[in-house]
């Protein structure tokens, strides 16, 4: 152990419910436990030693003020804590110089970066010269993943030696004892359901709307409710009306979708952690995301994730999360998750054999729009049996056309042209509380209208064996 | 039960511990932690250098010290801000409107803390096998019971208010280890508010019987004649202190009443005009003038609607004195119908009535209380509530 420390630590601190305070306080447990002498101070009271409102530039000037008292200084930065919102040019600029000062006046810096913007790195002066100054005035720079940090570096062309990857759930202890068993007993949850669970702060970007389309279809396929259920779980990190206004749109789509509840409101870090061990998969489609604290703690449970692969989650994410591009790929990830024998089915191995003999196209494409279609959820409930392979891929041609339509993706905010960038990503994010719920209900409807289309047509074929040959046979008699 | 093992260490934290600090639930909890010291468990009384829970000044002196068979830990209490904010958004929460999460946070986190007791537990919470807080309102109990919850048993004190409803207190309660309550009403209250998901039982709460009771000598100490009714506890408006003197105001005005209202306990008095002399603040006294100004008095007033338990009306009972009772308390109004020894009102215009009655009929008032005092020597004396919690810590923690 290193000889013991003062250090001061500036961080959101429990009992505030935050994701960045509850890292906090397992880091400050585990240097109070090296033996250091730990203060921390947090931007408002809390069980920290000491709170002061950081914001601007006479926030970070008072911080400035006390960082000579101890050896070390450990930031969890995230810009939150630091910038106005909105802050003009000259303003942010003033910020980071005083942040700056304060980290060139403390013995020792550490930052835990949580979050931050890397287009700041380029952005035009005073701005970006500003920000990448303060950042360098650091020394020691934390990341939680190798994307992360090669995104850091290339953003910010800071000293390589000065910038760390730290495992994200380095300092993260259990929060409860329970078993599975336990765990649903306390929450109500019936032991043999499968739940599916999205935990977490209720913002547009953690996409749990997403979750909740998805589960819509895995319902349309028969695998949903009631044999399964998605809870959300989280509360509304900030009062803003973009927020509250998602959060109340997500309501509406659970009221909408059976077997799915929306979990509004304080969750204790215990338990955040019942939820985990009761959940038989953890669903996160971030639309956007730096690194996870659920995914550490999932991890600290063995629970299985599946998450979209955005930030620098590729790195994150254990052995065995499954990781996805777009919402068919969530969809048929925890299609997977419910029902693995299915979801072979849909995807072919365990489908049975391909057709054999001589080679018949027409045949091997209804097999393939047949699979295609339960993959996507598409295969109807009938009283009188499934339809064949054949029916099922004539039926689905019905919908073909809609199906063609690529789902709406807003444009990804890069540019080559110098600061066009920086200009888009602020863009985006001024318009994504409009924009990301237009995109979702608009995919939303896409999906619905597939699936209408594929039942509607599905349950006008009739029914016949479940050969491939009958199949053939029953198109020829109906030709 | 089977015999306990009374292994581990027992921290209580309970906001304030000491003498003279006035409070139901401190008060309580400091009795069971000697109690079970004397019963072998190794206890810890983990608490605040306060005594005033207005001013959270700090007077005792931080660190460990001991108090018979029981070890005190103190931490400083910290206000350092106005609290400006948490009596705005209390303000607005009393009125009705529903607080944001956020809010809520603020709320709670804008008062006394004590950084220091959450840290200590922070690193040492491992080395309690239980850790019992009340009451459930304190900042010391919401920060500090959600650091190890499965060690958490909370004494909770759930009364029928506002805060009680805030969802930011539902993961203390669903997490714990354990809650106790202290009455019917109290548990189908937390269930109601979706605060009994976990281990709890009502365990009641324990009366000390006294050897004996001299109102005489009582009333000669303090030169004290006539006859008299009888508060005490925290005078203050969330007990119904203030609306109690506008009543017997009102009551002695119109009904030429012979009382004289006495009053134990802390904070202010101010008596309305028109009642010159007619009441006396003793402040803090000790348990025994307690119990003698119990017996000398002709009724026990309890104006309070926010009760999790209200020891002193079994007080009173074992002193033979009636009880008169504000009937808005759902806990106070189940003990006097279950008991039969205690009168309710509704308005001032009953609390008259009642006044009126124990004026005019002292012997009937008198024969009112008889079945009180086994009520509670029937279901509240001291060994079996003891009993009770140590069945529960056995099995919970």
């Amino acid at each position: 152990m290193s000889e013991p420390q003062r250090i001061l630590m500036v961080a959101p601190y429990p009992p505030h419910r935050d994701g960045i305070a509850a890292y906090a306080v397992q880091e400050a447990s585990r240097l109070l436990r090296e033996g250091h002498q730990l203060e921390v101070l947090s931007p408002g009271p809390s069980a920290a030693h000491h709170h002061l409102d950081l914001k601007g530039t006479r926030g970070a000037l008072a911080l400035a003020k006390r960082v000579r008292r101890y050896d070390r200084l450990v930031v969890q930065f995230h810009p939150d804590l630091f910038y106005e919102v909105p802050s003009s040019a000259g303003g942010h600029a003033a910020t980071s110089a005083a942040l700056g000062l304060a980290f060139r006046l403390a013995r020792s810096t550490e930052v835990r970066v949580h979050e931050i913007d890397y287009t700041l790195g380029r952005a035009p002066a005073p701005v970006g010269p500003a920000v990448v100054a303060m950042l360098r005035s650091i020394d020691r720079l934390v990341v939680h993943t190798e994307v992360e940090r090669r995104a850091f570096l290339d953003a910010f062309r800071i000293d390589p030696h000065r910038v760390e990857v730290a495992d994200h759930g380095g300092s993260f202890v259990r929060r409860t004892n329970l078993d599975r068993a336990g765990a649903r007993r306390r929450l109500g949850i019936a032991e043999d359901v499968f739940s599916f669970l999205s935990i977490g702060f209720i913002q547009p970007h953690k996409g749990f709307d997403r979750a909740v389309e998805a589960f819509a279809a895995l319902t349309a396929a028969g695998l949903g409710s009631p044999r399964a259920r998605l809870d959300v779980v989280g509360s509304v990190r900030v009062e803003e009306p973009d927020y509250v206004a998602h959060l109340d749109r997500l309501r509406e789509l659970a009221a909408a979708t059976p077997g799915v509840t929306i979990h509004s409101g304080y969750v204790s870090d215990e338990l955040f952690d019942i939820w985990l061990v009761a959940a038989d998969l953890v669903v996160l489609p971030y639309r956007r995301i730096w690194s996870s604290s659920v995914l550490e703690r999932a991890a600290l449970y063995d629970r299985p994730v599946v998450a979209t692969r955005v930030g620098g989650l590729a790195d994150q994410a254990p052995a065995g999360a499954v990781l996805v591009e777009d919402d068919e790929g969530l969809v048929a990830a925890m299609r997977a998750a419910v029902e693995p024998e299915a979801a072979r089915s849909a995807g072919g191995a365990a489908a049975g054999p391909w057709p054999s003999g001589p080679l018949d196209r027409e045949r091997v494409q209804a097999e393939i729009r047949a699979r295609g279609a339960a993959a996507r959820g598409a295969v109807p409930r009938r009283e009188d049996g499934p339809p064949s392979a054949r029916a099922l891929a004539s039926a689905v041609e019905v919908s073909a056309p809609v199906r063609r339509i690529a789902p709406l993706v807003l444009p990804p905010p890069v540019s080559a042209r110098p600061g066009a960038s920086a200009l888009k990503r602020v863009v985006h994010r001024l318009t994504a509380w409009q924009l990301d719920p237009v995109v979702a209900q608009v995919n939303a409807l896409h999906r619905a209208i597939v699936a209408m289309t594929d039942t509607l047509a599905a349950e006008s074929t009739p029914q016949r064996g479940g050969s491939a040959a009958d199949g053939h046979a029953e198109t020829q008699e109906a030709t | 039960m089977a015999r306990p093992t009374r292994s581990g260490r027992l921290g209580f934290v309970p906001p304030r511990f000491g003498p003279a600090v006035v409070g139901g639930a401190e008060a309580v909890q400091a009795e069971i932690a000697r109690t079970l010291a004397d019963r072998g468990w190794e206890v810890e009384i983990l608490t605040t250098c306060a005594r005033d829970h207005f001013t959270w000044e700090n007077v005792f002196p931080p660190g460990v010290s001991r108090d018979g068979d029981l070890t005190v830990r103190r931490f400083p209490a910290v206000v350092d801000t106005p609290r400006a904010e948490r009596a705005a958004l209390e303000a607005r929460l009393l009125a009705g409107e529903r607080l944001t999460l956020g809010e809520q946070q603020r709320w709670m986190n804008d008062d006394m803390r004590v950084p220091e007791l959450f840290h200590h537990l922070l690193l040492h919470a491992e080395e309690y096998r239980a850790l019992i807080f009340t009451p459930y309102l304190f900042w010391t109990t919401f920060a500090c019971g959600q650091i190890a919850p499965e060690r958490t048993v909370l004494w909770a004190c759930v009364h029928d208010e506002p805060q009680a409803a805030l969802e930011l207190f539902r993961p203390l309660f669903t997490g714990a280890a354990g809650a106790w309550f202290q009455s019917e009403p109290e548990h189908e209250l937390a269930h109601d508010l979706g605060l009994a998901t976990g281990h709890h039982r009502v365990v009641g709460c324990g009366m000390h019987v006294p050897d004996g009771y001299d109102p005489e000598g009582w009333r000669r100490r303090h030169g004290i004649e006539g006859r008299l009714l009888y508060y005490a506890g925290r005078r203050e408006g969330g007990k119904g202190w203030e609306r109690l003197l506008d009543g017997f105001a009102r009551a002695t005005a119109a009904a030429d009443l012979p009382f004289t209202l006495v009053t134990t306990g802390t904070g202010t008095v101010a008596p309305p005009p028109g009642l010159p002399g007619r009441v006396i603040d003793l402040g803090i006294v000790s348990d025994d003038e307690r119990n003698d100004v119990m017996a000398a008095a002709d009724a026990y007033l309890q104006p309070s609607r926010h009760e999790a338990f209200s020891r002193t009306i079994m007080e009173a009972w074992l002193a033979g004195t009636p009880v008169i009772a504000n009937a808005a308390s759902d806990v106070v109004r189940w003990h006097c119908e279950r008991s039969g020894a205690g009168l309710l009102y509704d308005d001032d215009a009953e609390l008259e009535q009642c006044l009126r009655f124990v004026a005019d009929e002292p012997a009937a008032a008198a024969a009112l209380a008889k079945p009180g005092r086994e009520y509670v020597l029937d279901n509240y004396a001291w060994p079996e509530f003891v009993d009770r919690i140590e069945e529960c810590l056995e099995a919970w923690v």
